[in-house]
């Protein structure tokens, strides 16, 4: 059986016209979600790999115009369910509701912001349902029970699960802390109807195989950076496609 | 002197600072981070309110500040510089005078004992200039944790003396590489740093600003300054007009206002850096029109940010003072107008630590010396039955290369070429 991925991309890294290859690649390859991380010049949630595509992606003059636009040039390849990543601030500078309705225009399917909490949200997870859209909570294993209800009770369609402590990249060690956290959040969420994404160090299929049976999809994002970092940003389409194919 | 109470919570007296637990000011301020990081805000926002009624911690912490940090400061009649300028006296706060040479040392100390209580072995701080740095290496030396510091590579070489005395003090010195490498990519890398450590590790901010608790918890470990400010101007009957501070970050400027933020009076003034001119990239002032709200580094404030909502670059010849965001309270205060904002060019910050230095005696660290050319600026507007308080939040000591550089020019290039050749031979 294949699994069902939820594939991460920065847009405009390796560069503009490349990043739709990766974007082709993944498709082609299987994945069932396309996450595109809009870079912001300060991502304190990302690990090295994607801190040096996202700086990259800025210096090959990433605006967030430019990567709407390579929103749209994905959906005329493909329907595939496209989540946005980003940072509040991305989101703050455009105004939230402008950016949310820009979004939808696109066909994009939900918003996965860190660093902009339920709590905290200004407005994300409210005008996300309100434009049709599914924005999408981080839980990390710390979170306490209250808290994880709390999220859990405004009935997100999807929920981002972070695998263990820190940031993306540092491979993640699957065993019973994390499959643990995960079954935490389906008892939690009981007859919820709440698809678990679950991510941060996924880079090898044995990762992937052990996480399938609890969680909608795997999340893999850091490790197609250093695939195209390790192919020198040539040939972008076939390195991703192979990564794809040893995934799933 | 008079010894001033530290430590006693201002709650709920005064209209503006609503206690000292805020959350948000105005707009501002707030919670933003991953979740990761939610827990241990949570927790250190429970151990601060704990610490902030516990008389053991408040008398440890006070003992501190007064064996250790040399509490209080002294407030200096600049005569000279008076009589030089005409019109308002000016007074200096010499905080500069602390333990480790700036105010940086009282919430390094605050921080670091409230963490010992917290059973967290291991302290993670950022710094720009090198003084919060050097001040948390220093902490934690006394009280027995470990240390890291991350600094940007481009903060390291302007600040070259602080790195060395802070693993003197047994700190580990991590460059950050990543970004404009200077203070905002340090303060990137301790949070990311902190996702992963938080059970063992502290993350000890300089400034008043990030996540909450940290705006309320800093200015709160900071207001000593403005408590003991108040006691001397009530000891001299002073008549003052303004209290004047360089603000980067703001811990210094809020902690020095604090007392006074819920009063019409004294005029509050902060010195932004004005660098080398108001074009972008030119200088690090927020308030004044520059800055665009944003949420970086987890708070909500004014940031400098460029056309498609990316930090901006920032200038000044003070490595305290590039930040691109300013602490939250103090932005909600500029807009209220409760806070009045003004520059100094690099220039103007230049020829203030010259000017204090051959008519005081002091070496104003170049971001207080910020304060210094606007108080120059001010005093001679002023009758002379009126007094200006400038806040020295920092000596020069650490600035040695950078001034002797700009103001001694061939000889201290001789010497430094003599010193590299004597040590290679």
């Amino acid at each position: 059986m294949k699994h069902r991925l939820m594939t991460h991309m920065v847009a405009y890294y390796p560069d503009g016209a490349s990043s739709v290859k990766v974007a082709a690649a993944m498709i082609d390859g299987g994945s069932t979600y396309l996450e595109i991380q809009f870079p912001f010049s300060d991502p304190t949630s990302d690990g090295p790999a994607i801190q040096t595509a996202c700086t990259q992606a800025l210096e090959n003059g990433f605006k967030v115009r430019l990567g709407f636009e390579l929103v749209s040039s994905i959906r005329a390849i493909s329907d595939i369910p496209i989540f946005i990543m980003c940072y509040g601030n991305t989101l703050l500078y455009s105004g939230v509701e402008a950016f949310i309705d820009r979004c939808a225009q696109q066909g994009v399917q939900g918003l996965i912001v860190p660093d902009l909490p339920f709590d905290y949200d200004e407005g994300l997870f409210r005008l996300s349902e309100k434009h049709g859209m599914s924005a999408v909570p981080v839980v990390a294993p710390t979170i306490g029970p209250q808290r994880l209800e709390s999220i859990l009770r405004t009935e997100p369609r999807f929920l981002y699960a972070a695998l263990r402590k820190g940031i993306t990249g540092k491979i993640t060690e699957i065993g019973d802390d994390n499959i643990g956290f995960l079954r935490r959040i389906s008892t939690a969420a009981g007859k919820k109807e709440i698809r678990i994404l679950a991510g941060f160090g996924i880079s090898h299929r044995e990762q992937i195989d052990l996480l399938a049976t609890h969680v909608h999809a795997s999340i893999v994002g850091s490790a197609f950076v250093r695939t195209i970092i390790e192919n020198g940003g040539k040939g972008v389409y076939a390195a991703v496609k192979h990564k794809m194919e040893e995934l799933i | 002197m008079v010894w001033t109470q530290i430590h006693e919570p201002h709650r709920n007296e005064e209209k503006q600072v609503k206690g000292i637990y805020n959350d948000y000011f105005g707009d501002f301020g707030g919670r933003y981070v991953a979740e990761i990081l939610r827990t241990p805000l949570d927790e250190l926002e429970r151990a601060w309110r704990e610490s902030m009624d516990s008389d053991a911690y408040r008398s440890e912490l006070q003992d501190l500040l007064v064996s250790y940090a040399g509490r209080p400061t002294p407030l200096l009649f600049a005569q000279n510089a008076t009589r030089s300028c005409g019109g308002a006296q000016i007074f200096i706060k010499l905080e500069g005078l602390a333990n480790t040479g700036a105010h940086k040392i009282n919430n390094a100390l605050g921080q670091a004992l409230l963490a010992k209580r917290m059973g967290k072995g291991r302290i993670i701080a950022e710094t720009g200039a090198g003084q919060h740095g050097v001040a948390t290496a220093a902490a934690c030396a006394k009280l027995g944790l470990k240390c890291r510091v991350y600094m940007g590579e481009i903060d390291i070489r302007r600040q070259r003396p602080n790195v060395f005395w802070m693993e003197l003090f047994g700190a580990e010195v991590v460059p950050v590489v990543s970004g404009s490498k200077t203070l905002k990519d340090a303060i990137n890398e301790a949070l990311r740093d902190w996702a992963g450590s938080s059970t063992s590790t502290h993350y000890l901010i300089g400034s008043a600003l990030g996540p909450s608790p940290y705006p309320d918890m800093v200015r709160e470990f900071q207001s000593v300054i403005g408590r003991e400010v108040e006691e001397e101007m009530r000891r001299l009957g002073l008549e003052v007009e303004a209290l004047i501070a360089c603000v980067g970050g703001g811990s210094n400027a809020i902690g020095f206002f604090a007392p006074f933020l819920g009063r019409e009076k004294p005029r509050l003034v902060g010195v932004e850096a004005g660098g080398r001119g108001s074009g972008t990239g030119e200088h690090a002032a927020r308030m004044g029109g520059f800055g665009t709200p944003g949420i970086v580094h987890g708070y909500k404030s004014l940031f400098l940010l460029d056309d498609d909502g990316q930090v901006g670059k920032t200038h000044s010849i003070s490595a305290g003072l590039d930040y691109p965001g300013i602490g939250p309270q103090l932005a909600s205060l500029g807009r209220e107008g409760r806070i009045e904002f003004t520059r100094a060019s690099d220039d103007e910050s230049l020829a203030a630590v010259r000017f204090f230095a051959s008519h005081e005696g002091l070496i104003f660290a170049l971001e207080s010396a910020h304060a210094g050319a606007a108080a120059l600026e001010m005093a001679p507007e002023m009758p002379e039955n009126r007094a200006i308080i400038v806040h020295m939040s920092g000596r020069g000591d650490k600035d040695l290369f950078i001034l002797a550089k700009q103001l001694a020019g061939k000889g201290w290039r001789d010497f430094l070429l003599q010193e590299g050749r004597e040590d290679e031979a």
